[in-house]
């Protein structure tokens, strides 16, 4: 399987040694520091107001990587609840003679408490080992995310990266198949994919043509659904392109009202 | 039937209605914004995580609180706001047709502002209408608007950011989520928020689809399987999840009726949804005095939609005299500024050129055509 975030939502060793916001190994052992895991060019720049120190800048664009001054990085972890993609993280190697310490934003319920003994995992979500809770703080700047603390075995220090929230899900077997209705591409009116495909096979190349034969389109919600799925049939079947489809003509009422109500208002009027 | 008449005429008051209601009348614009929904806000107020983007998007503060934020700003102006009003139609001079309850009401307006949004994409496979198979974003609605869980064991079909973020949050509300599967050989959002559901145990499957959901009148498995090259799914290579809910984030498409109705020239661009309406750098559109803004202009997210509304609200206010030629140009710039810097890097070139691609479609209209077609 292919490696790097675009195909597993995890940066790879490579990217990470690329990112500019990961401190040096000297700056690590000297005791807490911000890790900033973005590897991507996204508009994004909060890490850098987040910072009181100076210590993150992003400049112009808002696109570029966030830099990490690690002179600068006093390890306050405000930028760890900020980061609005919550991949900012805290560091203390120092933390015990044996212990690291890794500090992590947080947005699930129940929330843990300082002593409680939680499942640390890693950017997969896998366990690596066990954590104890050594703080949970949640200013009111961190608007609603608690970063919580854990010390861990030193060994794991750029392994573990949050704890399990839940219970193991449970890994309950599939039902045995059954039989399944077939496919309605039309809801409102339950037109299948083979009456739309007779449809086109019968001359219909418009979704208004389509339309006019099987009554797809029709219902309650005028298409909204099932107007580009009808699009893509006929595109398919006779090869003009989606952009040579126009959508069904457009008629009042695009949304579902009372006709009551209208006819009431033609009587007033005659 | 109630006449009633106005300068500017907002339809929808989501993200990009509100800025453009607010910024509208600020400028001294008679504004009457128009929803069908019993809450101001659109999908504002379901966004429970921090946005993207810089300070002057707000960026770090989560969409609701944004919602709340404009709906103050929006009070403290006096745009009039029709809720519970659907609008049905746009006919000959202007006029909105819309339903309020049993109420029939025609609006008469000067300028009309169309901020209606955008809609899901649905995608059929045997079962796909059984209870339990839902959008993304209505699975989103119920958990966070409406406090209710869809299901215990959720399905994810689409790695975009809805999807990755949607998945986030059903387990934020207690489900669990037992993959997130995509058929394209890369995950579509961002990584960031990819990461947040790794973190969290998910698999991610690249090259996946789902082939078959089934069960007894309510989900109650999918089948998943392996893609090859040309998207056909690799036999042997199907297996059954058993989970009670199938969620759908196969994208959005513009919800352009009204667009379609009141004459407005199209042109087909893929990456913004399909079909969306031609608007110049003002986001009018070739029907004078029509203009758009949102996810109709082609789908985005909320913080652009917000520049939208804003552009449109300065353009359409500005256009009726409410703000002089200059001023005005200048703070339209600065909305233009602050949007295209929504649309750089590795994810937002794309969009940014797209929408480049629709304003010069606009322009090549403009110039056959010789003039605007009057509204």
């Amino acid at each position: 399987m292919a490696e790097g975030v675009r195909f597993t939502g995890i940066p790879s060793a490579e990217e990470l040694a690329a990112a500019t916001g990961i401190p040096s190994e000297e700056r690590l052992k000297q005791g807490r520091v911000a890790v900033i895991e973005c590897v991507q060019e996204i508009p994004c720049n909060p890490c850098e107001s987040a910072c009181k120190f100076g210590a993150i800048t992003v400049g112009k664009p808002i696109t570029n990587l966030p830099c990490l001054h690690e002179e600068k990085c006093v390890g306050c972890g405000r930028c760890v609840a900020m980061c609005p993609g919550q991949a900012i993280f805290l560091l203390n190697y120092n933390y015990s003679e044996t212990e690291a310490e890794v500090s992590f934003p947080y947005e699930y319920l129940p929330v843990p408490e300082k002593g409680d003994v939680v499942k640390a995992v890693g950017r997969d979500g896998q366990y690596v080992c066990d954590g104890v809770v050594t703080s949970v703080v949640m200013p009111e700047a961190y608007k609603n995310t608690h970063v919580v603390s854990i010390a861990i075995p030193k060994e794991y220090i750029n392994t573990v990266r949050s704890m399990k929230h839940s219970a193991d899900a449970d890994e309950a077997e599939a039902p045995a198949k059954k039989d399944t209705a077939s496919r309605l591409v039309c809801r409102c009116m339950e037109v299948t994919r083979e009456d739309i495909e007779a449809a086109i096979a019968a001359g219909a190349t418009t979704v208004d043509g389509v339309k006019r034969m099987t009554h797809a389109g029709m219902g309650l919600c005028q298409g909204k659904t099932c107007e580009r799925l009808v699009a893509r049939i006929i595109s398919e079947k006779t090869g003009l392109s989606m952009a040579e489809i126009i959508p069904a003509t457009k008629r009042a009422p695009v949304r579902p009202i009372s006709m009551g109500v209208m006819a009431d208002a033609a009587e007033q009027q005659n | 039937m109630k006449k009633m008449v106005t300068e500017i005429a907002i339809i929808g008051a989501g993200p990009a209605g509100l800025c453009a209601a607010i910024e509208a009348s600020r400028l001294g614009a008679h504004v009457t914004l128009i929803d069908e929904n019993a809450f101001p806000g659109g999908q504002l107020f379901k966004q429970i995580h921090k946005f993207f983007g810089s300070r002057e998007h707000m960026a770090g503060t989560r969409g609701y609180e944004i919602g709340q934020m404009l709906l103050k700003e929006l009070e403290s102006t006096d745009a009039d706001v029709m809720l519970g009003s659907v609008a049905y139609g746009i006919f000959d001079n202007n006029e909105i047709g819309i339903m309020r309850g049993t109420e029939h009401i025609a609006l008469k307006a000067d300028k009309i502002i169309i901020a209606a949004g955008g809609k899901e994409n649905y995608m059929p496979f045997p079962g796909s209408t059984l209870p339990g198979v839902m959008g993304a974003g209505a699975a989103q609605t119920m958990i966070n608007v409406n406090r209710v869980l869809p299901g215990k064991n959720v399905l994810m079909l689409g790695s975009g950011n809805v999807g990755l973020i949607v998945s986030y949050q059903l387990m934020q509300a207690g489900a669990n989520v037992k993959a997130l599967v995509e058929a394209a050989p890369n995950i579509g959002g961002y990584g960031v928020h990819a990461g947040k559901i790794r973190r969290a145990g998910v698999p991610i499957l690249v090259g996946h689809t789902i082939t078959e959901v089934y069960g007894d009148g309510h989900v109650e498995g999918a089948v998943i399987a392996a893609l090859d090259e040309k998207w056909n799914p690799i036999p042997g290579s199907e297996r059954a999840v058993a989970v009670d809910t199938v969620c759908l984030a196969v994208g959005l498409n513009p919800m352009t009726e009204l667009a379609w109705m009141a004459g407005c020239e199209f042109t087909f661009i893929p990456a913004l949804g399909g079909h969306v309406p031609m608007h110049n750098e003002n986001m009018e559109t070739t029907k004078q005095g029509i203009y758009v803004a949102g996810d109709i202009t082609g789908v985005e997210e909320a913080s652009s939609a917000m520049e939208e509304g804003k552009l449109a609200g300065i353009a359409a206010a500005a256009a009726l005299g409410h703000l002089d030629a200059i001023t005005a140009e200048g703070r339209k710039q600065e909305v233009r500024d602050r949007v295209n810097a929504l649309r750089t890097g590795l994810f937002g070139e794309r969009r940014r050129m797209a929408k480049e691609t629709q304003v010069r479609a606009m322009q090549e209209y403009m110039e056959t055509r010789g003039e605007r077609i009057d509204g």
